[in-house]
């Protein structure tokens, strides 16, 4: 296929792909040539690297984002008494 | 500086929630994050005499707790088969000409600066939650533990051309949810 009858349905595999793994040449020449005419792929690769970004804040140890989010008391009470009765 | 000692009676006051948060970003079931998060408060207990106060008490409990939690997506392997062996289909749709349908909406976001964007993660949170045990665990696994594609690969059994797949068609669902419940109030 020539590089300039590429779709986005060919290259789009190759936006996320390129997230987890090195391109072989081609493939990034042909990436690299779409995206240089495809503003919507464009967008498309920068709403993946959002999600990258967003998903590792949500990780962190202290993410806040989801602080409403509580063990349940019934839990804890247990965990505690546990504890107590170990030390 | 002084040396970090651990106050095992303030533990579930002080780090419960933020153990479970954490665990919870991790795995879907909200039963298994509790047992986690228990596992790892009772493994601390017993091994008190190894912590050597060269962390804080916050750290060194992360730590336990992150290996149960490695271990308990080793153990369940045998549950949830991570390879592409009862494939889902990706979700983006193109039309005759190739092009994406409907077309991407522009995020108007720098990916790095998104992160401020509390209300967005919390979009996120909730779409990860909609995902399959299999696209969550390697969604996680690649993009939330940080593992490398070699190493996913080779600790749980999964081919890397499959591996690829699937980490798109995750990212794909994530978007078009992230789409419909974020974007759709703007």
């Amino acid at each position: 296929m020539s590089i300039f009858k590429m779709t986005c349905k060919d290259v789009y595999p190759l936006i996320s792909e390129e997230m987890d793994r090195p391109l072989s040449f081609g493939a990034r020449v042909r990436l690299k040539m779409h995206l240089g005419i495809c503003s919507l792929c464009e967008i498309y690769r920068k709403q993946l690297a959002t999600l990258r970004s967003l998903a590792r804040s949500l990780g962190k140890e202290d993410s806040r984002i989801t602080e409403t989010t509580v063990l349940n008391p019934e839990t804890k009470e247990k965990i505690q008494k546990f504890i107590k009765e170990k030390i | 500086m002084s040396e970090e000692i651990l106050e095992p009676e303030k533990w579930v006051e002080q780090y419960a929630d933020m153990l479970y948060r954490y665990t919870l970003v991790r795995v879907k079931d909200p039963d298994v994050a509790e047992e986690l998060v228990q596992t790892t408060f009772f493994a601390a207990l017993k091994s008190q005499h190894t912590f050597a106060g060269k962390s804080t008490e916050k750290t060194w409990l992360f730590g336990i707790l992150k290996h149960k939690t490695m271990d308990h997506f080793r153990a369940a392997k045998k549950n949830i088969n991570l390879d592409l062996s009862d494939p889902e289909g990706d979700s983006i749709q193109f039309d005759p000409m190739g092009h994406m349908v409907p077309p991407p909406n522009n995020w108007n976001l720098n990916p790095e600066k998104a992160v401020e964007n509390k209300e967005l993660a919390q979009v996120l949170a909730k779409c990860l939650n909609g995902l399959s045990e299999k696209f969550h665990r390697i969604f996680v696994l690649k993009e939330i533990e940080g593992l490398s594609s070699e190493e996913i690969c080779k600790e749980f059994g999964v081919k890397p051309t499959n591996l690829w797949v699937m980490l798109h068609r995750a990212r794909n669902q994530l978007k078009l949810c992230m789409e419909a419940n974020w974007l759709s109030k703007e």
